[in-house]
């Protein structure tokens, strides 16, 4: 297991190493450059060119990717460009902002998408089943700054329920915070349960249907123990894969939704760095939400051979 | 006061005044020139507000050719009807996008930058919704006989807020700062062929001297509030001026947050007495999203939204719960057809594309009416200098074929590039629908601002470079600016290619003009000969939009986007 975790780690990082190279390039394809974008198209090129000197960014590229690779080294993620803050005053915060909401999305959803998975799958075909798994699917399909719109319209805007943005008061409690942040996150529960209930309705249905679970109804183990020791422990299994991958969504892919709630995450952050032509900054989130999918991945595969003793990590190299 | 006290007191003024001061009192005297302009031109040169509206009343000929009207001198008075509010409180405001880079003084060149930034900070004049100058920091000014040198009278007793007294030399520091080539400053092309660096110098404590590189009527506005970068900080700023944000302002900084939001308490030992506000904070939001800021409003997350657009705005404009306050400005956008390219290097061809355009259609679909039409010059109805009896140019599409039947060109294909934002985007394809009537097909192309712009240099860029493009003009208090760079045969911003001597001398002599009169005159030929030779489409210039709840009062904007709170507050009862 640790050589597998080692191994895994040391991947991790020539992916990240070629993560940052390939933002780096992305970045430098962007048309324009960085004084321009702070000062306008209308600032005269003296002023630009000054500027561009004072920021560095008037240096051959290679150098500042140098410096920028230099300063992580140091533990030193640098200033943006554009707003010329440290940018791990910036990075941080917004990731905490960002985990606050994935943790409050899946604190709802995972339980809800899995209930109902098993209920589907326990009366497959059903007219039950048949609306969880069209309901579902049909609410995955609708993008989620649609659902945004439309919640914001009918419960904020019409019913006045919650407040039409994430951003809480400064100095805001725990329940003041999460009353902003149900909105954003009924928008990603609409999102993602269709997807996670299926996962855990398939997996139910396999595992209903497998050996092992005959043998328990014939041994004559009762309902619940069949279904809570048997069938739930196989069946959420890939449920847990599916989960694990839709953190680096939840974490870096929320752009819009962000927008729309006003809502300071990593992915607004990541948006305005590349808008801004900020490379540092955007160096940095890219890099930081690379770590976040590699480690929920690991996770993933760590908690899997942990529940299915089946799977053998680092014997087989899997 | 008798009829011969009047007299006798407008000799006096007229003894104590300027040769161009009394050159304006003759213009106004012989009705060649409105009250509204005779009250804004008498602010730029300087003389006091109480001369000049007493003048107005004394010397006035009784047609009322401005829209200000009434007696006194209530013609200066800024905004609306002041109402009654309750002192203390905080008001909450949305800004969208709000600022985008470091809050430095020199360098902010967005919207969102200078509408924080002059909060807690002053200018040396204020140009109010009317575009008339009102002294802030400095106390008067006056040019020399011919405008070449201004002289400025900085007012005493003025402390910034860490306490320290504020004086000509923080004055002259400010403005040499941003007429420094070295410095990146964002005001460079605004002071460019005006001001060089270090011809701003304290003369004595109260005194600071402006010797410009050419004689300029317009100067005291590229020191006022329309000047986003000319705010004055103490000369001795060590550090970021983004952590404490130091200026004489009505607002000290409470805390700011970049990219989220700013709080402000408000100033209780500020030198203008009648301006210390009424309430006790503001918060300000920013919404990177313009969606974003219009639900809040609505949903009552914020009592004010700064400034929203038209198109973005829409369902505010016939929302019950919410006052609309709206401000003509000379926001505009110019779309560009290179004449030295074909098939625009015929001019027939440029005329037929600006006849087939439905302005009025524009206007409706894209401002629900809240715009003046253009008509095809940088002369907005808004300025007093624009010479309004120039007839408006209409859509007229068997004009339009016949021009393009003279020219001899027909189904010619063209891109026409712009960028995804505000109501570009929709401008495009309205302009390829009237294109289209007179065979004329147009591909918009849109991409982001960054690849539009590109570099910003010729041969780098598609905004300069494009046979055909659409560009987003801001506010600005008086038009020099957009008859020079985008218009003038050396014009940095000249996308059009446009290439005229006839031209260029008459924006000299626009420029160079010091009354009213002859600036019209000047503005006059100049209208006439873009109309003409049309390189660049003006459909419209829209209106400066905001919001307020129905219980919040006398919020005050302008047009480049500063906003005064000063006197704002909650209605009572409410």
């Amino acid at each position: 297991m640790a050589r597998f975790i080692a191994k895994r780690l040391a991947l991790g990082l020539i992916t990240l190493f070629l993560l940052s190279v390939l933002v780096f390039c992305m970045a430098n394809v962007l048309p324009g450059n960085v004084g321009r974008r702070v000062l306008g198209p209308f600032a005269s090129p003296t002023a630009v060119a000054a500027l561009n000197h004072q920021l560095g960014t008037d240096q051959p590229v290679l150098k500042q990717y140098w410096n920028q690779m230099k300063g992580y080294v140091h533990g030193d993620m640098g200033r943006s460009v554009s707003t010329r803050q440290p940018i791990s005053e910036v990075l941080w915060p917004a990731l905490g902002h960002s985990a606050k909401l994935a943790v409050l999305a899946f604190l709802i959803v995972v339980p809800l998408s899995i209930l109902g998975g098993v209920v589907a799958a326990l009366k497959e075909g059903s007219v039950r089943d048949r609306v969880i798994t069209v309901g579902g699917l049909s609410a995955t399909a609708i993008p989620d700054f649609v659902w945004a719109v439309v919640l914001l319209i009918v419960l904020s805007l019409g019913l006045g329920i919650f407040p039409s943005t994430a951003a809480w008061p400064d100095g805001s409690g725990i329940l003041t915070q999460i009353k902003y942040l149900l909105l954003p996150a009924f928008c990603l529960v609409f999102v993602l349960f269709g997807y996670i209930a299926r996962m855990a309705r398939a997996g139910t249905i396999e595992a209903l249907d497998a050996d092992y679970t005959r043998t328990a109804v014939i041994k004559g183990l009762p309902q619940r123990t069949v279904l809570w020791r048997h069938v739930l422990r196989n069946s959420l299994l890939p449920t847990i894969a599916v989960v694990a991958t839709q953190v680096g969504y939840l974490m870096g892919g929320l752009v819009v939704i962000e927008l729309i709630f006003n809502y300071q995450g990593i992915g607004q952050m990541i948006f305005r760095a590349a808008t801004q032509k900020d490379f540092p900054a955007l160096e940095a989130a890219v890099l930081v939400v690379g770590v976040v999918f590699l480690v929920s991945t690991l996770v993933a595969d760590v908690l899997y051979s942990v529940l299915n003793p089946r799977v053998r990590l680092g014997s087989a190299d899997s | 006061m008798s009829r011969n006290q009047t007299n006798r007191r407008v000799d006096e003024i007229r003894a104590k005044s300027s040769e161009l001061e009394n050159h304006l009192i003759d213009e106004y005297s012989s009705g060649r020139l409105s009250r509204r302009d005779f009250v804004r031109r008498g602010t730029v040169l300087g003389m006091s507000l109480s001369a000049v509206g007493f003048l107005a009343s004394a010397c006035g000929t009784g047609k009322k050719t401005g829209t200000t009207g009434g007696g006194g001198g209530t013609a200066v008075q800024a905004g609306g009807k002041e109402v009654q509010v309750r002192a203390g409180g905080t008001l909450k405001l949305g800004m969208s996008p709000g600022p985008s880079t470091e809050i430095d003084p020199i360098k902010v060149a967005d919207e969102g930058g200078l509408g924080i930034m002059s909060q807690t900070a002053e200018f040396l004049s204020w140009s109010d919704s009317k575009l008339h100058l009102q002294p802030r920091l400095a106390e008067s000014w006056k040019p020399n006989a011919d405008g070449s040198v201004w002289t400025f009278k900085i007012r005493q007793g003025v402390k910034f807020h860490d306490g320290t007294p504020m004086t000509a030399e923080d004055v002259a520091a400010s403005i040499n700062a941003l007429s420094d080539p070295k410095g990146g400053s964002n005001a460079l092309s605004t002071f460019a062929g005006v001001l060089s660096k270090d011809s701003a110098k304290a003369t004595d404590a109260s005194t600071v001297t402006f010797e410009l590189d050419a004689p300029n009527g317009n100067f005291p506005y590229l020191l006022s509030s329309d000047n986003y970068n000319a705010i004055i900080v103490p000369k001795d700023l060590s550090g970021k001026w983004e952590k404490t944000f130091p200026g004489t302002g009505p607002w000290k900084l409470d805390r700011y947050t970049p990219n989220s939001g700013v709080s402000y308490v408000k100033n209780p030992d500020y030198w203008d007495k009648s301006r210390i506000p009424k309430l006790d904070s503001q918060q300000v939001k920013f919404y990177p999203k313009e969606q974003a800021q219009i639900l809040a409003l609505q949903s009552g997350d914020v009592d004010v939204l700064i400034h929203f657009s038209p198109t973005g705005g829409k369902a505010l404009l016939n929302d019950p719960k919410i006052t609309v306050i709206e401000l003509r400005s000379s926001v505009h956008r110019e779309v560009h057809m290179r004449n030295d390219k074909k098939p625009f290097d015929d001019k027939r061809v440029r005329q037929a594309m600006a006849l087939a355009v439905d302005r009025n259609a524009l206007v409706q679909g894209l401002f629900a009416g809240k715009a003046d039409l253009g008509n095809d010059s940088p002369f907005a109805p808004v300025f007093p200098s624009t010479d309004k009896s120039v007839p408006q140019r209409q859509q007229d599409l068997e004009k339009a074929k016949a021009l393009m039947q003279q020219a001899g060109v027909s189904n010619v294909s063209l891109t026409l590039n712009t960028w995804d934002g505000f109501e570009l985007g929709d401008l495009a394809q309205l302009l390829q629908n009237d294109a289209a009537k007179i065979g004329i097909k147009l591909k918009p192309n849109i991409t982001d601002a960054g690849t539009y712009y590109g570099d910003a240099v010729f041969g780098k860029s598609p905004w300069l470079d494009s046979v055909m493009g659409i560009t987003d003009y801001g506010h600005r208090g008086v038009p020099n600016v957009f008859l020079n760079a985008p218009l003038q045969s050396k014009g940095v911003w000249n996308a059009a290619h446009f290439h005229n001597p006839t031209y260029d001398g008459l924006v000299k002599e626009y420029t160079a003009a010091l009354d009213i009169g002859a600036q019209r005159t000047a503005a006059k030929k100049i209208q006439e000969l873009l109309l003409d030779e049309s390189p660049i489409l003006y459909p419209y210039f829209y209106f400066f939009l905001t919001g307020t709840k129905k219980n919040v009062g006398n919020v005050e904007v302008s047009a480049m986007g500063h906003y005064d709170i000063t006197k704002a507050g909650f209605t009572t009862g409410a």
